[in-house]
């Protein structure tokens, strides 16, 4: 009951004119973004925060969460009339809605991806809704040794789950660490890492300049490359007896609803997972389980629905762990945490209790703007689709100008935008040899307050790091620091099992 | 040959772990300008935290180049150039471009850089009209101008051309 309550009061700040205002200007945005090839959440969140600093934190928040619900959203328009994924979230979209659209029901694959999305975004909001509470408060207990345990976990949920080339993932964990303890030590206020003595090192490097070094510059590059400026678009005919048809594809969709829905959401959670597997996983599951999987891939709507619904669905779902214990779901919270930090905000449980209008602004922005972008979403289609035919090469240009401006506005200094540009080129490179880079990011918005909770923890055991691995004075941070070893070593077992398994099969 | 058929990803692939390795090497060195060690009574040195964290960064970038030299990784067996020449030539132009803005947001300000740098990127890439390009590339920075400095209140770098917006400036707050 009382969960209701907090949830209408939610709901109602995000009905006030400042909020509501910037929730459907977010999730314009968010379509628009997701729809570009080459742009996504994580780029949009990133290049837009510079701009929420003149506005109250849950406006702030209510504005990012709608750009990376939009997102969500768009990401399929581009996969469908294009058949360039909006954004990685989107990659799924592709298998099935590509297909659709040259048979010429490109109508019918925007409409499965607009309602997945909707079926997705509602029940992931609503067991968000369920879960959300309960977790804070069991999160309201930890201590130091826990908090550090659980930013453990986040690194090697990267490491084990996140299926890249192990040395790899943690040198973009180590070196978005080592960036993040640039500037002055928090204990002994002595100035570390402070290359050929240029002062702006010392006031470190902001997580914004990484994020929008790598997801705006490096990103841009990479589509840049990746399309060389020439898109191929779908011819589209939108009427209404088009919409009543795709709706009436729906109706064999359920079952890559609940999927994409359930899975998508519990995907989220995970610190190294996000929206991307999530789709991969969902469509994947549905096509096995599906009497028709032989046409998947072929444009089926469950091919597109199943994605949709998961992606929508992991995006609330990453959100979970970010405002109940600090940890982000995906990159894009990521960047939305380091955001709270700027904003003034301490990201964790006590939000729960101590900015309840924040936390519970922004549940029930997501129930509007869900509802909003859907109905936005289809209205505008012919709108996107014109924006679609923007050459690329009169829009990257113009990402150029945000990101240096975006780069330049947090701190007023040309220095980070000289890093910006160096994160960009030196991003868009890794990403080229299969470095990932969303454990950077991640990790330089946890390193502060992972230095400080290790930091905090090793004056409580005299300098021991038996704390962490104590079963009976501190059950929790034990109990995470042996799941996170198991999450480490993880991979190590991967080409042994391949190999056993090989091996069984010929014999 | 052209130079983007000589960079294969093969040799992206180690030229870079190698830098990445010189790179790390050189973080621990700046890291051990202060106390790197940790004990009980001391506590944790300033230089501790990025010592071993850029210790652990040289030791990946080692497992990567033996990893490459066992042909364990898909780039120590891939031959083809790293980059195509069409879409060499777009990268390179951006990249210099956007370095040049950067410089030339210093001395000249961002307004006016943005003018050169937005023309100059259409005119090169787009099959605009001379018109349409003049348009935008003015309209842009009029854009940026009014975002920032009138709605959200950041001044952004002017260099050289600071003067002349003195008289906006008397007109925004007067």
């Amino acid at each position: 009951m009382d969960v209701f309550i907090l949830l209408l009061e939610g709901i109602f700040v995000s009905f006030q004119p400042l909020n509501l205002g910037l929730l459907i200007f977010g999730c314009l945005i968010g379509l628009f973004v997701g729809a570009m090839p080459g742009l996504g959440s994580v780029n949009g969140v990133a290049i837009l925060i510079p701009i929420t600093f003149i506005i109250p934190p849950t406006a702030a928040i209510i504005f990012l969460a709608a750009v990376y619900y939009g997102a969500m959203y768009g990401g399929a328009i581009s996969s469908v009339m294009l058949g360039i994924p909006g954004a990685s979230t989107a990659v799924a979209t592709v298998f099935d809605g590509r297909p659709l659209a040259v048979k010429g029901e490109a109508m019918t694959a925007l409409t499965a991806a607009a309602v997945g999305s909707f079926v997705g975004g509602t029940v992931s909001v609503i067991l968000f809704t369920l879960f959300a509470p309960p977790l804070a408060e069991v999160a309201l207990r930890f201590n130091a040794p826990e908090t550090f345990a659980l930013m453990v976990m986040a690194f090697a949920t990267f490491v084990g789950l996140g299926g890249d080339d192990v040395p790899k993932t943690i040198f973009s964990i180590l070196i978005g660490l080592a960036l993040s303890t640039i500037g002055l030590d928090l204990i002994t206020g002595k100035p570390r890492l402070i290359f050929f003595n240029i002062p702006g090192f010392l006031h470190g490097i902001n997580f914004l300049v990484l994020a929008i070094g790598i997801y705006g510059i490096g990103e841009m590059l990479w589509t840049l490359e990746e399309t060389k400026g020439k898109v191929q678009m779908s011819k589209l005919s939108v009427n209404m007896k088009e919409v009543g048809r795709a709706f009436g594809a729906l109706k064999k969709t359920i079952m890559a609803m609940n999927i994409g829905s359930f899975l998508g959401f519990f995907v989220g959670i995970l610190p190294a997972a996000g929206a991307t597997p999530a789709s991969l996983m969902s469509y994947g599951i549905t096509k096995q389980l599906s009497k028709n999987s032989k046409e998947f891939g072929s444009g089926v709507p469950a091919g597109v629905v199943a994605p949709e619904c998961a992606n929508n669905s992991a995006s609330t779902g990453s959100m979970l762990p970010m405002l109940t214990l600090g940890i982000p779901g995906s990159p894009t919270t990521a960047i939305l945490l380091g955001g709270m930090i700027l904003w003034g905000l301490t990201p964790g449980p006590l939000l729960f209790t101590q900015e309840p209008e924040f936390v519970w602004g922004l549940i029930g922005s997501l129930y509007i703007a869900n509802f909003f972008t859907l109905v936005l979403n289809i209205a505008l289609i012919p709108a996107f689709l014109m924006v679609l035919r923007i050459p690329f090469a009169i829009l990257a240009p113009v990402i150029f100008v945000l990101c240096v401006t975006g780069g330049y506005a947090p701190t007023q200094s040309l220095h980070d935008v000289w890093l910006m540009l160096l994160f960009g080129f030196a991003g868009y490179i890794l990403r080229k040899l299969d470095y990932p880079v969303a454990p950077a990011v991640l990790s330089i918005v946890l390193g502060p307050l992972a230095e400080k909770a290790l930091r905090q923890s090793l004056i409580l055991s005299d300098g021991s790091m038996g704390i962490f691995f104590d079963m009976a004075e501190k059950p929790i941070a034990a109990i995470i620091m042996y799941i996170a070893i198991v999450l480490l070593i993880m991979p190590a077992f991967g080409p042994l099992y391949r190999k056993f398994f090989k091996k069984a099969q010929t014999t | 040959m052209s130079i983007t058929n000589k960079i294969t990803v093969k040799r992206a692939e180690i030229v870079v772990a190698v830098i990445l390795a010189l790179c790390s090497i050189a973080l621990m060195i700046k890291s051990a300008e202060n106390r790197i060690t940790w004990n009980a009574e001391e506590n944790m040195g300033a230089g501790f935290l990025p010592f071993y964290l850029s210790l652990g960064m040289f030791i990946c970038t080692v497992l990567t180049i033996i990893k490459f030299v066992l042909k364990r990784s898909p780039q120590s067996k891939d031959d083809s150039p790293f980059i195509d020449a069409e879409a060499f030539k777009y990268i390179a132009v951006t990249i210099i471009s956007l370095v040049i803005l950067v410089l030339a947001i210093g001395y000249l300000g961002i307004y006016f850089s943005l003018i050169f740098f937005l023309a100059f990127y259409l005119r090169y890439f787009s099959s605009k009209s001379i018109l349409f390009i003049s348009v935008f590339s003015l309209i842009t920075p009029v854009l940026t101008f009014l975002f920032f400095e009138w709605l959200l209140k950041i001044p952004l770098p002017q260099g050289i051309s600071e003067p002349l917006f003195y008289p906006v400036y008397d007109f925004m707050y007067s």
